[in-house]
């Protein structure tokens, strides 16, 4: 065998291996179990959409990948390694975007906490800063405070931080929940261009089952009273995606009545 | 905005001119004794001689001293406790309760105490001083600590930032509107408890001035002396908020 097709063929084996996986994961949080048994594996590279209704444990479930809660029983692990504390190479963006950032930095501040943090030269930070604000389209806002800021502008400055940490992987809490329909759309390609080129792993929770199957390699959707994994769909539809061809395509209307089945059937 | 805030200013001007206005009148009618009302055109005239014959000038910094040195020290201890307080929910219950305990004595309270332990020195001052000043720093600094944004708390664990990192980059700034305010209101209380411990252990400063002039019914030099003191509360409260409109320059920026 040649050194190339066995390079080939490690990398094809890394790549089934899971970045993150919950086995058997459970959580009790105030004598209620919000997550029961979750298995689930993320597949590096892949791009994790987790769909449900309002309080089946979505935000939880990502709490857990993130190691900001750990699991009562079972494990949640990353790269076969128990997660037990947050670490650099995964980074979270929050939903609350106003309350994520540090109001009393400006967006280059803001920025410039996450190079800090991984112990970025002082002398390499407004470089580094410079780029990561033409990357997320926020080009000459650097002395702007975060409240000087819209909200799509704020949720692009959080995305920016994130970057910062040089993930590899993303963990996205209704990154766009309060936002309006044309930045959501605005941003939802941005995030697949950013993630797309570099490989990097995501998990997007999201209530918007459009946005779900636009975005992802696979779709979760959870049950609720515990939270568990109700139905799982692989998304086979063209990348790169197209706000209008994607959304016309066969495959992503019949996705899209699955799912709005499934969601219809848990309420209630 | 620019206009109103002009005229507000002149209409303060106004009131406090009429004020002197009403005074001078006062004393004019004699309405009040000479001996106990001296009119403004004295009260100025003491303080001028003051300063050029007298040891006004001394006094003025003998009492500025004893106000920075326990202003100074019960902001760093309070500071320092109240981050420590403030910062973990355990300590905040073990020891809020004994803090409400001590909080509302009355500082005089203590003042037997202190002179008892220390005699009439100037370390009685600033202790006096810093124990009256370091409770609206202290709860301040408790209070901020504890409304810090759990959020951030979260960005900087995802961060793995060090504690002290935490603490330097994401807790103090928070809690420091707060602890300016604290700072703010415990100038006030550092300088009224400068003239008490003055006035009672007899250390250079204008307490001791006021106390001497009253009882050689030199009413003048008491009140040269008076409005010495809340020159010095006025200035040094202006001095306050322009260090904060600078530090806190990011709260404005919004609006
Ligand atoms: N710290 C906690 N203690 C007790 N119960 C909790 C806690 N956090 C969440 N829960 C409960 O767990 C359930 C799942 O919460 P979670 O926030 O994960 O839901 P979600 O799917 O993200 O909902 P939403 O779509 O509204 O964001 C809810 O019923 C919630 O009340
Ligand atoms: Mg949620």
């Amino acid at each position: 065998m040649s050194v190339v097709a066995r390079l080939i063929e490690a990398r094809a084996a890394r790549r089934q291996k899971p970045l993150i996986a919950f086995n058997a994961a459970t959580l009790r949080l105030g004598g209620k179990t919000i997550i029961e048994n979750l298995d689930l594996q993320v597949r590096p590279g892949e791009f994790l959409c987790i769909v449900g209704a309002s309080g089946c444990g979505k935000t939880t479930a990502l709490r857990l990948a993130a190691g900001l809660y750990r699991p009562t029983s079972g494990a949640v692990t990353f790269e076969g390694e128990e997660i037990t504390e947050p670490r650099r190479e995964v980074a979270i963006v929050f939903q609350d975007y106003g309350k994520a950032l540090l109001p009393w930095r400006t967006a280059a501040g803001n920025i410039s906490l996450a190079l800090e943090a991984s112990r970025v030269p002082a002398r390499e930070r407004g470089a580094r800063i410079e780029a990561l604000l033409r990357k997320v389209g926020l080009p000459g806002h650097a002395d702007k405070y975060p409240t000087e800021m819209s909200g799509g502008m704020q949720q692009r400055l959080q995305i920016a931080r994130c970057l910062a940490q040089e993930p590899t992987t993303l963990l996205m809490d209704e990154p766009f929940g309060a936002l309006d329909a044309m930045t959501r759309q605005g941003l939802q390609d941005e995030v697949l261009s950013l993630t797309q080129a570099s490989e990097t792993t995501v998990i997007f929770v999201t209530h918007d089952l459009d946005e779900a199957i636009y975005l992802g390699d696979r779709v979760i959707g959870l049950l609720p009273h515990p939270g568990r994994i109700g139905i799982e769909l692989d998304v086979d539809l063209p990348r790169p995606r197209d706000q209008l061809a994607t959304r016309e395509h066969p495959e992503f209307l019949r996705l899209r009545r699955q799912l709005f089945d499934f969601i219809k059937a848990t309420e209630h | 905005m620019k206009r109103t805030a002009i005229l507000w200013r002149l209409a303060s001007a106004l009131v406090a001119a009429g004020f002197i206005a009403a005074w001078q009148l006062v004393a004019n009618l004699k309405l009040v004794s000479p001996v106990f009302l001296p009119g403004p055109d004295r009260a100025w005239a003491a303080l001028v001689r003051g300063f050029s014959s007298g040891d006004l000038a001394g006094k003025l910094i003998g009492t500025l001293e004893h106000m920075a040195y326990g202003w100074f020290a019960a902001s760093i201890a309070g500071i320092a406790l109240g981050a420590l307080i403030g910062s973990s929910r355990m300590m905040r219950a073990y020891v809020a309760p004994s803090l409400e305990f001590l909080r509302p004595l009355p500082v005089s309270a203590i003042i037997p105490v202190a002179i008892a332990m220390l005699g009439l020195t100037q370390g009685m001052a600033l202790f006096v001083i810093a124990f009256g000043a370091i409770w609206p720093i202290m709860l301040a600094t408790i209070h901020g600590f504890a409304a810090v944004e759990p959020r951030l708390y979260e960005v900087a664990r995802s961060l793995q930032m060090s504690r002290t990192a935490i603490i330097a980059k994401i807790a103090l700034p928070s809690a420091l509107p707060d602890i300016l305010a604290g700072m703010r209101l415990s100038l006030t209380v550092a300088l009224i408890l400068s003239v008490v411990c003055e006035i009672l252990a007899g250390l250079d400063g204008l307490g001791h001035w006021v106390l001497l002039s009253a009882r050689a019914f030199r009413s003048a030099d008491l009140f040269a002396g008076v409005i010495l003191l809340g020159a010095t509360g006025y200035l040094t409260s202006i001095a306050m908020s322009l260090v904060e409109q600078r530090l806190l320059a990011w709260q404005t920026a919004a609006r």
